[in-house]
């Protein structure tokens, strides 16, 4: 006999409280490695997001807020009023180049993807892609769509097949290469057509700028509010407020999470607290043979902790598992939507800390019931019938 | 009978206060000689329990002391008294005895445990006790699966894991039929025939008779003989 051997032996002598109390503390710990997988997988998305507008300022409508900069990076629908008019004052200003684009939704087999109205030859040379199939846009104003990597695989997409876009059919032009951003989730149309189509005739959602020299963003920001009445902000500034948001979601996914690793703790407390109620007897019989307080203690604690390792290992498998294969499945909204098609961030730093957590978590909650039961005189504990 | 191998001075145990402060041991002397098979009797509620968990270190006096192997008891810090209980007191009381999780054999590994002995000794020394009691068979056993008896005997067992020098039991057999009682009592001569000191309490004159040193508690105090022939 050991002392681990003796805890695993009472750790399991009532196997059904034992695989709940268990279940609870791994559903907890679970939940929490999935948020924390995705809330880095966020960030990092966001990152890249940012670099693939490949835009150092971004035209907004007038008045738009940190929610619709982040709709900018993930392709949701935006507010719709950047007129014609404004687009060329914008373009007119020396030294930067800017580009426009419609951004709106639509659904292939009832899943939703984005649209993106854009000018496809400025748009192909400004974002750098590549054709991976097919061709792409003959004209500035041609029927037909180009499709990211991903959307089209998802959907067994080819050159020549047909999509259903707002119900009007169109050809697959081309496929473009893989770039690790939303684009390969996206369906570009030229602008003219889009504009027709989502019936937003002569206007735009944004318009992306580069300006040739990296020292006078500023300087082109205010050109720009001085040309027109618009909103405008770097691609810095969207970040960081972007990033506040995602980060606020994700630490109210991680509170939940907390708040469920709490109750399973408490689970904890109550398992412990009955074992020692129904061990009573057992622990003077304990003593009587020479078991020290500190002896019985440690034995409590221990059976309390194991409940924690077991749960925080089940819990990081279960949550990395839930991260990598749920994840293509959350349904898209402004903060999940930078993980679609995206790989989660597991790292094993995360999965030891995670299992490190728990069982501290755990080993807390065993204190008070451990305390109890090494606190039991011997006479007390036997004299009980 | 000169060698003590544990004696008890001006013991007394008092529980609660005031109103109901109950005078359970009202200052016993006691020599419990090695060697001998020491009984303990008289009615209940007189305090034999009492004296049993005071001679077995498992709570404290109000006052008085106890010495075991010319150490004192009391004097002990909870770690000693802890392993003085573990390597010098063997104890079996009258029910459920045994740790509920356990086999035989693990119950009496783990006293083993306690008193530091390696896990490998542990195993053959387990075997060899479990045969001495007659349960080499029942090894691998739980406590559900044993007759009361055979439960009492695994407690012996247990509590001569360490070869303790004293042996306390708390009518060990109070709660078993006459057949399982018999059984039990064939290990106790056997302990008795081997030298080994042991101390029990019991209501049985049958298994008193064998004594070689009766004691009688009345009233928290030791009665002396000449006082029981005046009683009687
Ligand atoms: N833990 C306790 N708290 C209060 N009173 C107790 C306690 N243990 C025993 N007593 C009292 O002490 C007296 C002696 O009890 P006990 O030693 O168990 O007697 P016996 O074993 O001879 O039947 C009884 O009056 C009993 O009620
Ligand atoms: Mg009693």
């Amino acid at each position: 006999m050991t002392p681990s051997k003796l805890v695993f032996k009472n750790l399991t002598r009532r196997k059904g409280r034992f695989l709940f109390t268990l279940l609870g503390i791994m559903i907890g710990m679970a939940s929490f490695v999935t948020f924390m997988a995705l809330g880095g997988s966020l960030k990092s998305q966001i990152e890249k997001e940012s670099a693939a507008l490949g835009a150092n300022l971004v035209v907004t409508p007038k008045g738009s807020c940190a929610y619709e900069q982040v709709s900018i990076l993930t392709g949701e629908q935006l507010p719709t009023n950047i007129t014609r008019d404004e687009v060329a004052a914008i373009r007119s200003i020396d030294g930067m180049q800017a580009i426009p684009y419609l951004a709106e939704r639509s659904a292939i087999d009832n899943r939703p993807v984005s649209v993106m109205g854009i000018l496809p030859e400025e748009t192909r040379v400004f974002k750098k892609w590549n054709l991976a199939q097919g061709g792409y846009f003959p004209a500035e104003d041609s029927e037909g769509v180009v499709l990211g990597a991903v959307l089209a695989e998802q959907f067994g997409l080819l050159p020549g097949s047909d999509v259903r876009i707002r119900g009007a059919n169109l050809k697959v032009l081309g496929i473009l290469e893989e770039t690790g951003g939303k684009d390969d989730l996206t369906v570009f149309l030229s602008l003219p057509v889009a504009q027709n189509l989502y019936e937003q005739i002569d206007l735009v959602s944004y318009v992306a700028v580069r300006v040739d020299r990296l020292d006078e963003v500023e300087l082109y920001a205010n050109k720009i509010k001085d040309k027109v009445s618009l909103g405008v902000v770097s691609d810095k500034q969207m970040r960081s407020s972007v990033l506040a948001i995602v980060g606020t979601v994700n630490m109210t996914l991680q509170l939940i999470a907390a708040v469920a690793i709490l109750a399973a703790a408490f689970g904890i407390v109550n398992t412990m607290m009955t074992a020692t109620y129904e061990r009573k007897r057992e622990i003077g019989i304990l003593q009587a043979m020479g078991a020290t307080r500190y002896g019985v203690f440690r034995l409590f604690l221990i059976e309390s902790g194991i409940y924690g390792l077991i749960g925080g290992i089940g819990g990081a498998v279960l949550g990395g598992l839930a991260a990598v294969f749920a994840t293509p499945y959350i349904s898209q909204n402004a903060a999940t939507s930078f993980v679609k098609g995206s790989q989660s961030s597991l790292d094993p730093i995360m999965f030891a800390g995670a299992i490190l957590f728990s069982t501290l978590v755990a080993m807390v909650a065993g204190l008070y019931p451990a305390i109890k039961a090494s606190k039991l005189s011997p006479v007390e504990a036997i004299s009980y019938e | 009978m000169s060698d003590p191998v544990m004696t008890a001075k001006g013991l007394v145990k008092e529980y609660g206060k005031g109103a109901t402060l109950v005078k359970a041991l009202r200052g016993v002397d006691l020599d419990i000689p090695r060697g001998s098979f020491t009984c303990i009797v008289g009615p209940s509620g007189h305090g034999k329990s009492t004296l049993m968990h005071l001679l077995g270190g498992l709570d404290h006096p109000t006052s008085g002391t106890v010495i075991i192997d010319g150490q004192e008891m009391f004097r002990l810090g909870n770690k000693e008294l802890a392993a003085l209980r573990a390597n010098k007191i063997g104890f079996v009381f009258q029910f459920f005895n045994l740790l509920q999780s356990l086999t035989a054999r693990e119950n009496i590994e783990t006293a083993l445990m306690l008193a530091g002995v390696s896990e490998k000794e542990q195993k053959t020394r387990a075997k060899d006790l479990l045969d001495i009691v007659g349960l080499g068979e029942k090894a691998d056993a739980k406590p559900g699966q044993l007759s009361g008896g055979q439960q009492q005997r695994v407690a012996i067992a247990r509590a001569l894991a360490n070869d303790p020098p004293v042996l306390l039991m708390d009518e060990p057999t109070g709660n078993l039929d006459s057949e399982a009682e018999a059984e039990v009592m064939k290990v106790l001569e056997n302990l008795k025939q081997q030298g080994k000191t042991v101390v029990f309490v019991t209501h049985s004159h049958e298994i008193a008779a064998r004594a070689d040193n009766l004691v009688h508690v009345r009233d928290g105090q030791i009665q002396l003989p000449h006082d029981l022939k005046i009683a009687s």
